[in-house]
């Protein structure tokens, strides 16, 4: 087997893995802000191995790179940061 | 003796000249697609605000509102799609090794998965009616099934458009050098399975 071959079925495991770790979060994990960054860490990882590995941007257009991995900072941060301030947010995206 | 590369093989990139800066650098397929997947990221970045913003004035019915999903289904739906992504790597291996007939095989994976999903969708929508959760129900459902049946809609339309691609490559119109069409619908599906992987822990996991 071809050594990017290799990569690839190793990254889906991961992906795999890191699924069923966040479902069993979901289930089992007392709500808290440790359960929630876990979270957050899970999706930004997610996230990068699919942007760099599977859609091939880590070498590509360094623009279209940067868009799609600042996505998966950005998401998580807001989980976190909703968590951390639900009322100053909602405070401020009042009508 | 030291083996030189071959000029003309452009398996391993999309034809990005090794000494371009990375703001000169290629992209995956073509640049219409990158277009529409931009424009796609932007939508769903625009609900997933509408989430964080609905979930910010309405705490109570966000924690409560995923513990009445059906966790199983989510997390089936989200192996499944990470799944179909990966077939779709293997088949874009495949054709830059110059084999349809394996990429063929891994994008049918690819259309299985995403038929797989479309089923556990309908079926997790009907266990939603039988429990009484409806659009209607509160805003925490509003948002759910705005998103999932916007997803749900992708995910239709990109299995048919492999069904496309497995139809042009099975015509041979693919080789090893040309398979722009394949990496478009390639990376265009990934932007699905990208879309996904964020409302599962949205959705289904944080309370």
């Amino acid at each position: 087997m071809n050594k990017h071959i290799k990569q690839i079925n190793t990254l889906w495991i991961m992906l795999i893995v890191l699924t069923l770790f966040s479902a069993y979060m979901a289930e089992k994990a007392t709500p808290g802000l440790n359960s929630i960054a876990i979270m957050a860490l899970v999706l930004a990882i997610k996230g990068r191995i699919i942007v760099d590995y599977f859609m091939e941007l880590k070498h590509a257009n360094v623009v279209v790179r940067t868009l799609m991995q600042v996505y998966f900072y950005v998401i998580p941060a807001l989980i976190i940061l909703v968590y951390l301030f639900p009322e100053q947010i909602a405070k401020w995206t009042a009508l | 003796m030291n083996e030189i590369a071959d000029p003309a093989d452009k398996s391993l990139s999309f034809s990005t000249p090794a000494k371009a800066n990375s703001l000169t650098k290629g992209v995956p397929g073509n640049w219409a697609i990158w277009a529409a997947i931009l424009a796609e990221m932007s939508e769903f970045a625009i609900m997933f605000i509408v989430y964080f913003i609905a979930k910010v004035h309405h705490p109570d019915l966000f924690n409560e509102g995923p513990t009445r999903l059906n966790t199983l289904a989510g997390t089936s739906n989200t192996l499944i799609m990470l799944t179909s992504s990966f077939f779709v790597v293997r088949a874009v291996i495949a054709i830059r090794e110059n084999n349809p007939a394996a990429s063929s095989r891994w994008l049918w994976g690819a259309v299985v998965s995403g038929a797989l999903y479309l089923v556990i969708k309908y079926f997790e929508y009907q266990w939603n009616s039988a429990q009484g959760l409806e659009t209607e129900t509160n805003i925490f459902y509003a948002v759910y099934y705005y998103v999932t049946f916007n997803h749900f809609l992708h995910v239709g339309w990109g299995s048919a458009a492999i069904v496309w691609v497995i139809y042009r490559l099975n015509t041979g119109i693919y080789t090893k050098e040309e398979h722009e069409g394949l990496l478009n619908v390639a990376v265009y599906w990934h932007m699905i399975d990208l879309a996904w992987i964020t409302i599962f822990p949205l959705l289904y996991v944080i309370r």
